[in-house]
């Protein structure tokens, strides 16, 4: 890591503290300023695209942790947010649960439901376990959830989440701008959790798997406990990404899960950055964002093509495709290892060393 | 340039009677856990250790040698890289009333064991395995030495000579004795005086046998105190401890200045990390000889040499502005306001980043001292903002006796004499001084004594004149200067610092001493060369070979003749060869401060010298090298001599 000449530590806490020098903290109080005063001053459209992108963070952040810290690829992750939103759900309007505590719920039962498609990461690696995470996808939304599940207490609007429903103690989250802090605390919370789990020995345990299983069982990490702890930490912070995205939702169901959108967020990782937490949040943004101004582009072109407009799903999922093979073929780091030389140029200015 | 606030230290009136330790008392009683004495880097963290702990270590470690059987005037040899256990031993070693002898770690087993035996030493102590074997060598021929004493444990578990003690063992037997005569430790340090000699340093001659400086508890003190006067440190104030104690410039920082102002040393965590360490703690005061500096300069030339072009545009554009800023500051000549204004947007740019860069952040007043350092390094490091002064003095004089003023620094010269100091030229031009803190004199050697000290008269032995402004201009050690063709004198020492500020050159050796011209012995750098070759793809498996490659030849022709522009014509060196080998201390080619000993390369590459003024283009050379470890091994080479082009012989 690059500190200016003039910083050091006499205690490992010290050494270990995340922000070190004034400009850092100083550009940290400038980035919460800005999120908590900058982006809700900017209007509901900004505020509703924010949301999205702080879904795609919360639901990124557990693929990034099993490809990106874990190396293991999976391909099921929105399983696990569905399994979070129904228990929410289900917890809220069955079980009249307050929804903090159905939250809870949904991110432990999210975890453990992880739990049981990773057991075979035991016994398989690589391209078998992406089977088998297929698997969990399948499963658990196209099966259980849309045959059984959806149909708890009758076919109809058991599922609809009227605005007023969700609340937490006094507070009602029933505005663009509520859901947005709530979107700012959740993503706050497990992203400094993750970054600082990451550093304990869980995430170096986790870190040596993925560089080399077999070294990592050689040096004492018990690869099978810590591949299962993988995934259930995976699957509480799916669990929580999908607790928080039915705030934003009218009805819950099984078609915000699909399987397109599992490929979706290892796709946002891929573009932000195997390996980085910087990279879940530099992905998400750039993606979504990328989405909208395609939007602003075909927009004032739909009067002449038509198809446009009636296509325009299918030409969002061209775009995403080809930035994907184009970030591989030009930015295979991500946009994390950009801004990581990006912040080098002005570090070793004037040299290149 | 941030300037950390520089607080007044009140004068402390230095009498006969206090010494070292009994400012170590005050101090420590002064700071007791508040402050932090000393910081060393050690598993990633720089771990403090405060003034009462100092205290403590050096109590333990100094009954512990009262228990063993040190007296007063026994001697103390200290040999091991800095680390905070050699400044307690030695502080330890002067609470008794002993007298410590600092080595060169890289010091040759001969040469430790000359110094040894010369000095009477009593107690060695090493830091690890490497020092101990030296000791273990040479304890037979040395019958006075009675201990060896280690401090790193690393590699000695089967040692068992009952000649060796750990130093943990040392304290050991001083916390029992301290708690059988709690007394005894203050009453020990109560005995001593100032006049008592504290200090024996053996400097490094360029010529003759090491001579041994005795150094009173008096000159210690004064010595700091007068330089203070001049710039006052700080407490708050960071120093970094990397060069030898052997070396009396880095001792009198650690432990006079130390004492007096309170300020924090570091230790780095390694002869490897020192750049990077110093970069870390960016002190307020650095004290180097100029290889430190030199060092610096050549990292920023070649890292400049590797950017990309629009980064080298830049970065001389700002080099233009800095030295133009730097050259009428220092001839005190108005700036006008728009160059100002650009040299904040230079200093924005560029010079603050290569201050961040080499750790000079924070520095307030960097001395260089020991030897000359070239002009343009001078100038360099003003361009870029650090307040870079030159000094000078000798081991004799405890230090310095000379100093650049903030604000009246001239390239070509050291500055203006201390307070309590006076300076005069012999008529033969010798440059002679007096002070507080002027020696004692050599150590059982009473006729280089009375030779070096004539009525309280230090005789440096260097020739130089004061200018106008009362500044003292060296001008090269007298058995050095050279005489041209013409009769003029000339310094070759002023020649070789112009041609090193090239990364290219690491060291060069001028001839021309009564000679029909000037001709240069040249040591390329072997990593920046090796570099530079490469890019040209220019193949080469050693430096032998690589210093003889056309191009390389024609590089270091082509920076002789780049220096050759601005000297008198006489003073143009007309041939150069490029040595195979970089001058060593081990091969007793340098002092182990890095200075030429030219009566022995003269010897020693008499065939080379003669080619050179021979005219000959080829000399076949037949050499020995001596390593590390005293093995030595023949090799013969072929060394190409080269013209300087457009010049004339």
């Amino acid at each position: 890591m690059y500190l200016p000449s003039g910083v050091y530590h006499e205690t490992y806490r010290a050494d270990n503290a995340w922000w070190q020098t004034t400009f850092v903290r100083a550009k940290m109080a400038l980035l919460v300023v800005l999120l908590l005063v900058g982006v809700p001053l900017a209007g509901n459209y900004p505020l509703s695209i924010a949301n999205v992108i702080g879904y795609t963070i919360l639901s990124a952040l557990g693929v990034q942790l099993l490809i990106g810290y874990c190396g293991m690829i999976t391909l099921g992750h929105a399983a696990f947010i569905a399994v979070g939103a129904y228990v929410t759900a289900i917890g809220m309007l069955r079980y009249g649960l307050p929804y903090s505590v159905s939250m809870v719920l949904g991110a432990i039962l999210a975890g453990l439901w992880s739990v049981l498609f990773g057991l075979p990461s035991a016994k398989v690696k690589g391209f078998y376990l992406i089977m088998t995470t297929m698997a969990a996808q399948f499963v658990t939304v196209d099966f259980i959830i849309t045959q059984y599940v959806s149909r708890v207490g009758g076919r109809g609007h058991y599922f609809s989440l009227p605005p007023g429903t969700i609340t937490i103690g006094p507070w009602v989250i029933d505005t663009e701008l509520k859901v947005y802090y709530l979107m700012i605390c959740l993503v706050t919370l497990c992203t400094v959790g993750m970054a600082n789990l990451l550093r304990t020995r869980v995430g170096r345990a986790w870190i040596a798997i993925r560089d080399n299983d077999i070294a990592a069982e050689m040096m004492g990490v018990n690869v099978v406990r810590y591949k299962l702890l993988a995934f259930f930490v995976a699957g509480v912070l799916g669990g929580i990404a999908g607790a928080f995205w039915i705030s934003s939702l009218y009805v819950v169901s099984a078609e915000h899960f699909q399987f397109s959108w599992s490929i979706w967020i290892v796709g946002v990782i891929l573009i932000g950055g195997v390996g980085s937490l910087h990279g879940v949040i530099f992905g998400s943004v750039f993606v979504t964002v990328l989405l909208e101004a395609l939007k602003f582009a075909v927009i004032p072109l739909s009067d002449a093509f038509p198809a446009l407009s009636t296509g325009f799903l299918y030409i969002k999922e061209g775009v995403f495709g080809l930035a994907i093979v184009l970030f591989l073929l030009y930015e295979p780091h991500g946009l994390a290892y950009r801004w990581q030389q990006f912040k080098n140029y002005f570090n070793l200015w004037p040299f290149a060393y | 340039m941030r300037r950390a606030a520089e607080r007044f230290v009140p004068p402390i009136e230095i009498t006969k009677e206090l010494s070292l330790p009994k400012f170590l008392l005050q101090t420590a009683r002064k700071y007791g856990n508040r402050k932090v004495a000393m910081r060393e880097k050690e598993f990633g963290i720089w771990r403090p250790i405060t003034w009462q702990e100092y205290l403590e270590r050096v109590k333990a470690l100094a009954l512990g040698f009262v228990s063993l059987g040190l007296g007063r005037g026994d001697k103390v040899a200290l040999i091991g890289q800095n680390r905070p256990e050699g400044l307690w031993a030695e502080m330890a070693t002067l609470c008794v009333g002993g007298v410590a002898v600092w080595l060169y770690q890289d010091s040759l087993i001969d040469e430790v064991q000359y110094i040894v035996d010369h000095s009477d030493v009593k107690f060695l102590i090493g830091e690890g395995q490497e020092e101990v074997d030296k000791g273990l060598a040479i304890k037979d021929r040395c019958p006075k030495l009675e201990r060896i004493i280690w401090d790193d444990p690393r590699g000695l578990r089967g040692y068992d000579d009952p000649i060796l003690i750990s130093l943990e063992e040392v304290a050991k037997l001083g916390q029992e004795l301290g708690k059988r005569e709690p007394k005894l430790f203050e009453e020990l340090v109560e005995k001593g005086q100032g006049d008592d000699v504290c200090l024996l340093f053996y400097t490094s001659g360029t010529t003759a046998r090491p001579k041994g400086a005795l150094l009173t508890h008096y000159n210690m003190l004064k010595m700091g105190q007068n330089m203070m006067k001049v710039d006052p440190c700080g407490e708050e104030d960071d120093f970094v401890s990397f060069l030898p104690f052997a070396w009396i410039g880095e001792l009198m920082m650690s432990i006079s200045c130390g004492l007096q102002a309170g300020f924090t040393i570091n230790f780095p965590e390694s002869p490897e990390t020192i750049q990077q360490n110093i970069r870390e703690i960016a002190p307020q005061v650095l004290f180097s000889p100029p290889r430190i500096y030199e060092q610096m300069v050549r990292t920023v030339q070649v890292r400049y040499l590797d950017a990309s072009r629009v980064k080298r545009r830049i970065y001389e554009w700002a080099m233009r502005i800095g030295e133009r800023i730097a050259d009428l500051k220092l001839a005190k000549k108005p700036i006008s306001w728009w160059l100002k204004a650009l040299g904040s947007l230079a200093d924005l740019a560029v010079h603050k980043k290569l201050r961040d860069h080499l750790g000079l952040v924070r520095v307030r007043r960097a001395y260089t001292g020991g030897a000359a350092l070239g002009p343009d390094h001078l100038r360099f490091f003003h361009a870029i903002g650090v307040n870079l002064k030159q000094i000078y003095g000798q081991t004799e004089i405890a230090g310095i006796s000379v100093l650049h003023r903030d604000g009246d620094v001239k390239f070509d010269t050291v500055g203006t004499p201390l307070p309590e100091t006076e300076v005069r030229i012999a008529p033969d031009g010798e440059i002679l001084s007096r002070s507080p803190c002027v020696f004692r004199g050599y150590y059982k050697m009473a006729e280089e004594t009375a030779n070096t000290l004539k009525d309280g008269w230090l005789h440096s032995g260097d020739i130089g004149f004061l200018d106008s402004d009362g500044h003292l201009v060296v001008f090269d050690r007298r058995k050095d200067v050279m005489t041209l063709a013409d009769g003029s004198r000339f310094s070759p020492q002023y020649l070789e610092t112009r041609l090193k500020f090239s990364p290219h050159l690491k060291d060069v050796w001028v001839i021309g001493d009564l000679r029909p011209f000037v001709t240069a012995v040249v040591c390329i750098d072997a990593g920046v060369t090796g570099r530079w070759a490469e890019e040209r793809h220019i193949p080469y498996t050693t430096y032998a070979e690589l210093s003889q490659k056309a191009e390389v030849r024609s590089l270091v022709a082509e920076v002789v003749r780049h220096v050759n522009r601005s000297m008198p014509a006489l003073a143009r060196i007309l041939r150069f060869v490029n040595l195979h080998k970089e001058f060593d201390a081990d091969d007793e080619e340098l002092t182990r401060t890095r200075k030429l000993r030219r009566t022995f390369l003269e010897e020693r590459y008499h065939e080379i010298v003669e080619a050179l003024f021979s005219g000959a283009t080829e000399v076949h050379f037949d050499t020995t090298v001596t390593y590390e470890d005293g093995r030595v091994a023949h090799s013969k080479t072929d060394l190409l001599v080269m013209d300087v082009p457009g010049e004339t012989g």
